[in-house]
């Protein structure tokens, strides 16, 4: 007995002095983290940004945002050139590339990957339409293409028909296909860059059925090996994939910073994609320090440790050769109230005093460590519609004018308003914003009542409108200010985004005037007078504009932030022999005495 | 012998109203009063057509009764459907989740036995003296410590700080999950050396008092001989049908290592499906266990059958 | 580990039926006496009361009412002004901590409160009336425990926040639907091995001489159960209290890592998932305040729940 246990313990000790595992530097592989399970690769339901990256490695569809090129700008993808648009605004004619072959995979005869067809958007659109399908990205061409919605209506809980002609939506031959819409629509051809309309095949489809989301084939310059959703998914080149090269001109500044070294290259440049699925931050974070992967954000609460107070790096990182890049992301944080509650409706006075109340500058260091910029409306920089010059008359903090406006609404001191719930998720940080948000509220008097939920409790309550206040955050879908001032749009209310459900004629009108104008300064000054004036009514209580921090390894070339970064794998170039130098030598390791200490 | 045998059979027969009882609280609380699952599925933009289709598709239209025997066939078949969050077998997600899982599980669990038992036997042997106090009062300071407060220290001291193991994740393939699994198991042991220890030690005192260690002692038997011959042997039988009971526990994994881990095992896959509302994959793994648990307590009486004449079941 | 230790035979002392009375206070008296001999079982109890006294005061808003309050910089370091430095607001740790005793000995105590009635009604019914009432508790409880604690804990806590809306019309606002759903959690799935337990004891007193001896003189069953039977089991529910209590105050951090936990006020278990994010920037402070509070509470509970039981259960009269 003494023996046995002796030498299971011996073992014991042994494996666990084991340290960690060696690595290989023989084939170029690009290592990221993601902090989500992924839901899986269908393209019609990539709704949330973790699905829509992954997929986007697999699949392609007609449009994609330039790389390098900021402003946004949309390019040709499977397109052979931006489409035909007739004179009315309503047709879209887009040839596609001849000889685009999807992968290789069981479905096809002889497991040989076909050439893809104009009839593949075809069908990859109505499975979108499909009410069996569920599509997350259905609000995208909502009544927006002819024939689309009478078709989807005709199969109301019946097998949808895929060999339906729609008016709209049709291959006039093996390599053209035309969409009609049904009213003028510009930010149309954004849909067409977005991951729910990329192309399937419908041998994938039907061959898998309802295990298709978990046996991706696309056309894409990556193919699924290793496919473990909670854990790891593995990428490889694509053999067959066509010719495409790395860009040649990017917008300035990108030549100094090497993005055009590799211009000319043919994509993809890595053989690997390595996908580690993380959800703790501090541990995606550990990972990133270990060099075990390329680039990565940084978390709040080691922001500190690596961000000097003047936004650059801290020495201990420069001496590691790790290197920042910092970009303004498309987003809008902010703090809903129910516009249809009783309190809140018609009661612009106690909104706009509320929102007066809240700090944004002190939340803005205490939860994004000072590296958002404070939202005068809700558009944010970088598009078209936002005003720099703006400044809100109820963004900002000001105790004395909320406490005045309190009054006026009919309650000073805060006192007849009942208890407000406020609802969060119980996600450390949400917390923490509640908590934030109570303490401003009780100093006006107001007080709020924090409730936890889990996600899918906070997403129903919202979705019913039983969630008088929640705090919110919007990722742009596409760079157009529309997309933003949706938000806000009546028709728009839960369980639609307006999750405010906030409904104004006035605006509902201008919003839907302004939408189908030809983008423009024009436009950009309309969109511009339609935020401001609604901020000022504070529907809801504006946040900031996230700016994005990225870290990155010495080894990784090439890499540009985008809002829109799904696809942008194939661009990206890691210099192995510099990683195995930079990882032998311990460097990463190394502590370096910084001013942080003294910080603090 | 006729006996037990009549005993196994009624026994077996019983999992029968136990399983639908089960399956019965499971239906309670994830059909009848859990929150409606559409809006988290359908992103951000719902029309109300979806939510109609949506909810005739996940079967939330049907009679509660035919909801009720869903569950109760899903029990006896093991066919519990697809996840509604990924799409996939709940099978085959079981199956990719049993082996991470087992080889987190399986290591730990021997290794925290094993050291137990050593440390219960010395305590024993050692009773009423100073080593055996200081072993209890550590045991009871270690369980007077959250299990989570453990995985936070050792997680940031001896994975981050010291770089001894990985931080998290999760490898497939010997010897690679190994890397992953070690700081895991490690937690795990010293989490259970505390309880175990203590119980063991009650197991083996408890022999230690019956009236054959006093005749081996007026014989003149030595405490050591007494022991290691006839005390802890006949210490075993407890121990081993308490170990069989917890066998289906090791398959469900841990679902705190697993998931502050990343460990990809069945523990995490259930955080995730709580997290998501995926009932589908919830009442699976309810009632996965609860058939786990329903059968090895039978193991567990037949074992003793078998081992201990003096037990007879009736 | 508690059932395994106390479902023995408990005592073989004399079932004389004219001292049932005597023979109930003989063995508190007696308990008593070897518990006061136990000083660190007399440490332990004082520290339980510090702590519940503590948990009174603040739950009446006498101390650490002011936990809201900002007093330093957001993650200020521990300091004379600020023992246990602040928290990302900037409040007082100490503040919390003490604020979070509330929570701690109320989920014991409530959870306890629901698991007793449950346990004990069930365990003396299915015990004393045997057959039918027998099979269907026996079945009724095995079905509960055939689910894995954590699971079952889980969901429960989780279904039961849909009542959220319902529960605050009838509580008022007030109502804290986060810790309402912990108590009801634990307490439905910790009724369980009391019940087991009960069931076992009142198997074994129906039948003893005193009990028959009340049936003779005209005691209906209900007498016999509630004046007889109940007081002689007692201490199995104060031994499981006991032991319910640190179970209870350790679920709760479980429940706040699950995201069950409780909201609006400060718990141990949401101090300690916050240091999940604080220890990278070398913020240890909250998780230290929170361990230690936890720490000495339920390791008076652990001493408490063992000396008790020596005291209590004669025939495991120095074995523990």
């Amino acid at each position: 007995m003494f023996r046995t246990t002796l030498t299971v313990l011996l073992a014991l000790s042994f494996v666990l002095t084991s340290c960690t595992k060696k690595r290989n530097f023989d084939e170029k592989v690009l290592t990221v983290n993601v902090s989500a399970k992924v839901k899986g690769l269908d393209p019609v339901n990539a709704g949330d940004s973790y699905s829509s990256n992954e997929t986007a490695r697999v699949y392609e569809g007609l449009l994609e945002y330039h790389y390098l090129k900021r402003p946004y700008e949309l390019q040709p993808n499977l397109a052979t050139s931006m489409p035909k648009v007739s004179d009315d605004g309503l047709t879209y004619t887009f040839n596609i590339k001849k000889g685009v072959k999807f992968h290789d995979n069981k479905c096809f005869p002889g497991g040989k990957g076909r050439e893809l067809k104009a009839k593949d958007f075809v069908y990859s659109i109505m499975r979108m339409a499909d009410l069996k399908n569920n599509s997350t990205g259905w609000w995208l061409l909502d009544g927006k293409i002819q024939g689309l919605n009478e078709w989807r209506d005709k199969y109301k809980g019946k097998t949808a028909n895929y060999d339906d002609k729609i008016s709209g939506l049709q291959a006039l031959d093996d390599y053209t296909i035309q969409f009609k819409l049904t009213q003028k629509y510009p930010q149309f051809l954004y849909s067409l860059a977005m991951v729910y309309t990329f192309a399937v095949p419908r041998e994938a489809v039907e061959t898998y059925g309802e295990d298709f989301i978990n046996n991706p084939v696309g056309t894409g310059p990556f193919m699924t090996g290793t496919y473990r959703q909670g854990n790891r998914i593995e990428y490889k080149r694509n053999p067959h994939y066509r010719t495409v090269y790395y860009p040649t001109e990017g917008a300035p500044g990108d030549k100094e910073k090497g993005l055009l070294k590799s211009a000319g290259k043919k994509l993809p440049i890595v053989d690997k994609v390595i996908v580690n699925i993380l959800t703790e931050s501090s541990t995606r974070f550990l990972s990133f320090e270990n060099g075990d992967v390329d680039l990565s954000e940084i978390p709040k609460d080691n922001f500190d440790q690596v961000i000097t107070p003047s936004k650059g790096l801290t020495a201990e990182f420069k001496h590691k050769g790790i290197e920042l890049e910092i970009t303004p992301d498309l987003d809008i944080t902010y703090i809903a109230f129910n516009n249809e509650d009783p309190l809140f409706k018609n009661n612009a006075k106690l909104r706009q005093a509320m929102s007066l109340a809240y700090n944004n500058k002190v939340s803005n260091k205490l939860f994004y460590n000072d590296r958002g910029l404070i939202a005068q409306t809700i558009i944010p920089p970088g598009i078209g519609g936002h005003d720099e010059t703006y400044k809100n008359p109820y963004q900002g903090y000001d105790l004395e004018k909320a406490k005045k406006l309190l009054a006026e609404a009919g309650y000073p001191g805060g006192k007849g308003i009942p208890e407000i719930y406020y609802e969060t998720t119980s996600a450390t940080g949400s917390r923490q914003m509640a908590e934030f948000f109570q303490k401003a509220m009780k100093d006006i008097g107001i007080t709020i009542k924090v409730n936890t939920n889990t996600w899918p409790q906070l997403t129903q309550k919202t979705k019913k409108k039983q969630a008088q206040m929640f705090g919110m955050a919007w990722l742009g879908d596409y760079p157009d200010a529309e997309n933003f001032l949706q938000l806000l749009y009546g028709p728009n209310a839960s369980p639609g985004p307006n999750g405010s459900n906030y409904n104004d004629p006035d605006f509902n009108k201008k919003f839907e005037a302004a939408k189908i104008m030809q983008p423009g300064p024009k436009r950009a000054k309309i969109y511009a007078q339609l935020a401001q004036e609604v901020a000022e009514k504070t529907p809801i209580i504006l946040g900031v504009h996230r700016t994005s921090y990225v870290l990155k390894h010495s080894w990784l070339r090439n890499y540009k932030f985008s809002t829109f970064k799904h696809g942008h794998a194939k661009y990206y170039d890691v210099d192995m022999k510099l990683k195995e130098k930079v990882l032998k030598s311990g460097k990463l390791k190394e502590e370096v005495k910084t001013e942080t200490a003294k910080a603090e | 012998m006729n006996g037990n045998l009549n005993y196994i059979i009624r026994r077996i027969l019983y999992l029968i109203p136990v399983l639908l009882g089960v399956c019965f609280l499971i239906f309670v609380l994830f059909n009848v009063v859990a929150p409606d699952p559409v809006h988290m599925m359908l992103g951000k933009h719902p029309s109300q057509d979806q939510i109609v289709e949506l909810r005739e598709q996940l079967g939330l239209n049907k009679s509660m009764l035919a909801q009720y025997f869903d569950i109760v066939k899903s029990a006896f078949t093991f066919d519990f459907g697809r996840s509604w969050a990924t799409k996939q077998q709940i099978s085959t997600m079981f199956k990719n989740g049993a082996i991470p899982s087992l080889t987190l599980t399986i290591p730990a669990f021997t290794i925290a036995t094993f050291t137990s038992i050593f440390f219960a036997v010395i305590v024993a042997y050692f009773r009423g003296r100073g080593i055996d106090l200081f072993i209890r009062i550590t045991c009871i300071s270690m369980m007077s410590i959250s299990s989570l407060v453990y995985i936070l220290v050792f997680q940031n001291f001896l994975a981050y700080e010291w770089g001894l193991f990985e931080i998290s994740g999760y490898e497939y393939g010997f010897p690679n999950f190994l890397y992953y699994v070690s700081l895991p198991i490690l937690i795990w042991v010293v989490l259970s050396l505390g309880p175990d220890i203590r119980f063991y030690r009650t197991l083996i005192l408890d022999e230690i008092y019956q009236d054959y260690v006093r005749t081996a002692r007026a014989k003149g038997l030595t405490e050591k001989v007494i022991l290691f011959k006839h005390v802890l042997r006949n210490a075993m039988i407890p121990i081993v049908t308490y170990t069989v009971v917890q066998l289906p526990f090791l398959l469900l994994g841990s679902l705190l290592l697993e998931s502050f881990f990343s460990i990809p095992g069945l523990g995490d896959m259930t955080i995730n499906a709580l997290n998501a509302s995926d009932f589908p994959v919830l009442k699976a793994m309810a009632v996965f266990s609860a058939v786990a648990y329903i059968i090895f307590t039978l193991v567990q009486d037949i074992i003793y059958t078998v081992v201990d004449p003096r037990v007879k079941l009736q | 580990m508690l059932e395994q230790t106390v479902d023995n035979e408990m005592n073989t002392e004399t079932n004389n039926q004219n001292n049932i009375s005597l023979k109930n206070r003989s063995l508190w008296l007696d308990a008593w006496h070897r518990l006061r001999k136990d000083k660190v079982a007399l440490v332990s109890l004082a520290v339980v009361i510090f702590y519940a006294i503590i948990a009174l005061l603040a739950g009446l808003g006498l101390i650490a009412a002011d936990w809201n309050e900002v007093v330093g910089p957001s993650y200020a370091h521990p300091s004379w002004d600020n023992p246990l430095g602040t928290d990302f607001l900037g409040r007082s740790v100490v503040r919390k901590v003490i604020n979070g005793t509330q929570v701690a000995m109320s989920v014991g105590l409530i959870s306890s409160l629901i698991a007793i009635p449950i346990g004990v009604s069930f365990g003396a019914l299915a015990g004393y009336f045997g057959k039918w009432v027998d099979e269907i508790i026996v079945w009724f409880y095995t079905t509960f425990s055939s689910i894995p604690g954590i699971m079952l804990l889980m969901s429960i806590a989780f279904v039961i926040k849909k009542f959220q809306d319902s529960l605050s019309q009838v509580f008022g606002a007030e109502f804290d639907i986060g810790l309402f759903a912990v108590f009801i959690a634990l307490g439905l799935t910790s009724w369980v091995g009391l019940c087991r337990l009960i069931r076992g004891e009142v198997l074994k007193h129906k039948n003893r001489e005193y009990v028959q001896a009340a049936g003779a003189i005209g005691a209906g069953h209900g007498r016999k159960l509630v004046k007889h039977i109940i007081p002689n089991v007692t201490h199995i529910v104060i031994i499981n209290t006991s032991l319910q209590f640190q179970i209870a105050i350790k679920s709760e951090v479980i429940l706040s890592y699950l995201g069950l936990g409780v909201s609006g006020q400060p718990s141990w278990g949401t101090m300690i998932n916050d240091a999940k994010e604080e220890l990278a920037r070398g913020v240890y402070w909250q998780l230290l305040g929170a361990t230690i509070a936890m720490f000495i509470v339920v390791l008076a509970f652990n001493i408490l729940g063992d000396a008790l039981r020596d005291a209590l259960d004669p025939k495991l009269k120095g074995k523990s």
